[in-house]
């Protein structure tokens, strides 16, 4: 039985300006405009404040909100250009700061305070006091680490009282370098960075994968929430995200397509997943699912929603 | 003045850091440190570290730096007041909140932001200090100009891990082994009705990372072409740098491995003594080969 629906937030993520241009962003509220790995990736917006301000441009006239997000792990020369990406922000006003650095938020507290923060995956918020610390900062949003369970997420929002944006789909980020292991094939292959780390490139042993962007690592595996929205929305989440800053605009369009149908339908109590949604994730997906750490298992495991079932057997 | 901080991951290794020189040791507590399977001492192995580490004038700092569960944080923080019994004061945490948490229990304690905290800028020291650490470790790939910087922000203690082994995925940024494998462990130390997330670089539970970095991989892209691929790391080792951290006004240099035995803890030890007390009086100290890897280089081993 359908129930009242309610209003969510999805949001995605573009590393440049051409690939902002090429991206059908329809199925979003709010796009995460920069590429948090690496300072010489193709046209990188945080590197370009001129493109920057024309990304934000682009995403508004798609009728989304721009946030900007900022680098993984920031050096003190990361620190200067990540400030010059936050006067763009400022000057135009983006709807929100994603950081990933602690330091990075008492900058933003303390530089930008009109800055809305979001923190991000690497900022490394394990516990519900973490969370009140980062809020004391100014943080107004909080991505939970994506090594938490769901039952560890639910408590950090009970008590710190800030919305917490969740991953549904995607590769999940998994570690940031600072070294490309990727620049030493530009002779052997004949790929040129940066259009190296374009490339769809995973490192596989056996059983696992995980997918290299050069100076990051993520997983190999989509993490899929698809039949788990309706916990979600239990749990009383209305930010999602569908990382999407390694994928093809196709992968963005179609992905993105299918959770704004799912999740208007688990918001209003419907908790049926249709064929085509599943045809269009198997589509994508290179390695195959997982459900990330949300249910205490690895990373890497798939959990059906009804346990007699396998991933095999999903529609 | 800066000071050299040595690990001891066990009583022997204890005493060869202390015969080599070491101005203060670390020591992680059984259960509550991201050793795992890396040196951690009990209480008995720990009261009798500080005292002997105490006769000679050598402070012991104690490693707290797992993040528990809050059923378990609070476990933890009843073990303070018996740390502070020792006479220890400094302890190494590795999340902001229970940082915080400790320094309104605790105002006499010292804290120190532990390197898995990630930080690695000017701007992350300055919030470190804000959030009540009395010092923050950065790693060895920050040289001395950057240093520096951190410094000059002031308020705090800045640390330098200088020589470590520097992973593919930096320190407080890694999920790789838990992706893999991520298995409760029951906890060491008598605490049988807690776990600790083996697995988790961060959480705790090091001791089994399951290496995923040592080991070869295939790096496939959609062309067909497989190349086998190792994820690159290097022993760290910037001693040839020491008398620039001491004028960037680094407070301590700071060695890993809890894991290794006495004879190779000491004359490492002996080595950075020796370039820290050149430094103080101004003499230089030879460029070092960089350190070949042993064959299980991880944080198990390191």
């Amino acid at each position: 039985m359908a129930s009242a629906a309610v209003a969510f937030e999805l949001t995605t993520s573009v590393s440049n300006l051409r690939h902002l241009r090429a991206s059908d962003l329809g199925a979003y509220d709010a796009v995460y405009l920069g590429n948090i790995y690496c300072r010489l990736y193709e046209g990188n917006l945080l590197e370009h404040p001129a493109e920057l301000r024309e990304a934000i441009r682009v995403t508004r006239d798609q009728g989304r909100q721009a946030y900007l997000t900022t680098y993984g792990a920031p050096r003190n020369e990361g620190l200067r250009v990540v400030r010059r990406a936050l006067e763009v922000a400022a000057t135009e006003g983006v709807a929100g700061v994603e950081i990933h650095s602690v330091g990075l938020l008492k900058l933003v507290h303390d530089e930008f305070p009109r800055l809305p923060v979001h923190v991000g995956n690497f900022a490394n918020v394990y516990t519900d006091v973490g969370a009140d610390v980062l809020k004391a900062f100014g943080a107004t949003r909080i991505t939970p680490h994506y090594e938490l369970t769901l039952n560890e997420i639910d408590q950090i929002a009970r008590s710190c009282g800030l919305p917490l944006e969740l991953l549904v789909h995607g590769k999940m980020p998994l570690g940031v370098s600072e070294f490309c292991i990727l620049v030493e094939y530009e002779a052997k292959w004949g790929v040129r960075c940066p259009d190296l780390c374009q490339q769809e490139v995973f490192l596989r042993k056996q059983g696992w994968g995980l997918k290299s962007v050069g100076k990051g690592v993520l997983s190999g595996h989509d993490v899929c929430m698809l039949e788990h929205l309706s916990r979600l929305r239990a749990g009383g989440y209305r930010h999602f995200r569908i990382e999407a800053v390694s994928e093809s605009p196709a992968y963005r369009a179609a992905i993105g397509a299918v959770y704004r149908e799912a999740l208007t339908r688990a918001m209003a109590g419907d908790d049926r997943t249709e064929a085509r949604w599943w045809q269009a994730i198997r589509d994508h997906a290179r390695l195959g699912l997982c459900n990330g750490f949300y249910f205490g298992q690895s990373g890497m495991d798939y959990l059906p929603a009804h346990d007699n079932r396998t991933m095999e057997a999903l529609p | 003045m800066a000071m050299l901080l040595a690990p001891a991951g066990s009583p022997e290794a204890l005493e060869a850091a202390l015969d080599a020189g070491a101005d203060l040791v670390y020591i992680g507590l059984k259960g509550w440190s991201r050793g795992g399977a890396r040196g951690e001492l009990d209480w008995q192995e720990l009261g009798d570290a500080v005292d002997r580490a105490g006769a000679r004038g050598v402070k012991v700092e104690l490693a707290l730096n797992t993040i528990p569960k809050p059923r378990e944080r609070a476990v933890l923080l009843d073990q303070i007041p018996r740390v502070m019994a020792l006479g220890i004061r400094t302890l190494i945490v590795n999340d902001v909140g229970i940082l915080s948490m400790l320094r309104g229990r605790y105002p006499q304690l010292y804290l120190t932001a532990s390197i898995g905290c990630g930080a690695q800028n000017e701007a992350d020291v300055a919030f470190f200090r804000d959030v009540g650490a009395a010092a923050v470790v950065l790693p060895g790939t920050v040289g001395p100009d950057e240093a520096a910087a951190c410094v000059a922000v002031g308020g705090i203690a800045v640390e330098i891990m200088l020589h470590m082994v520097e992973e593919f995925v930096l320190l407080g940024k890694c999920s790789m082994p838990s992706y893999v494998h991520l298995r409760p462990a029951a906890m060491p130390g008598g605490l049988t009705d807690l776990t600790r997330q083996t697995g988790s670089m961060k959480r705790g539970g090091v001791g089994a990372c399951y290496k995923i970095c040592e080991q070869p991989w295939y790096l496939e892209d959609g062309h067909g072409r497989r190349e086998t691929q190792m994820l690159p790391s290097r022993q760290l080792s910037r001693i040839g740098d020491v008398a620039g951290y001491v004028a960037a006004g680094v407070r301590v240099l700071k060695l890993q491995g809890r894991s290794l035995p006495p004879e190779l803890l000491g004359p490492l030890v002996a080595r950075y003594r020796r370039a820290l007390d050149d430094a103080r009086v101004g003499a230089g100290t030879p460029p070092a080969a960089e350190s070949v890897l042993p064959p299980s280089w991880t944080v198990v081993g390191r």
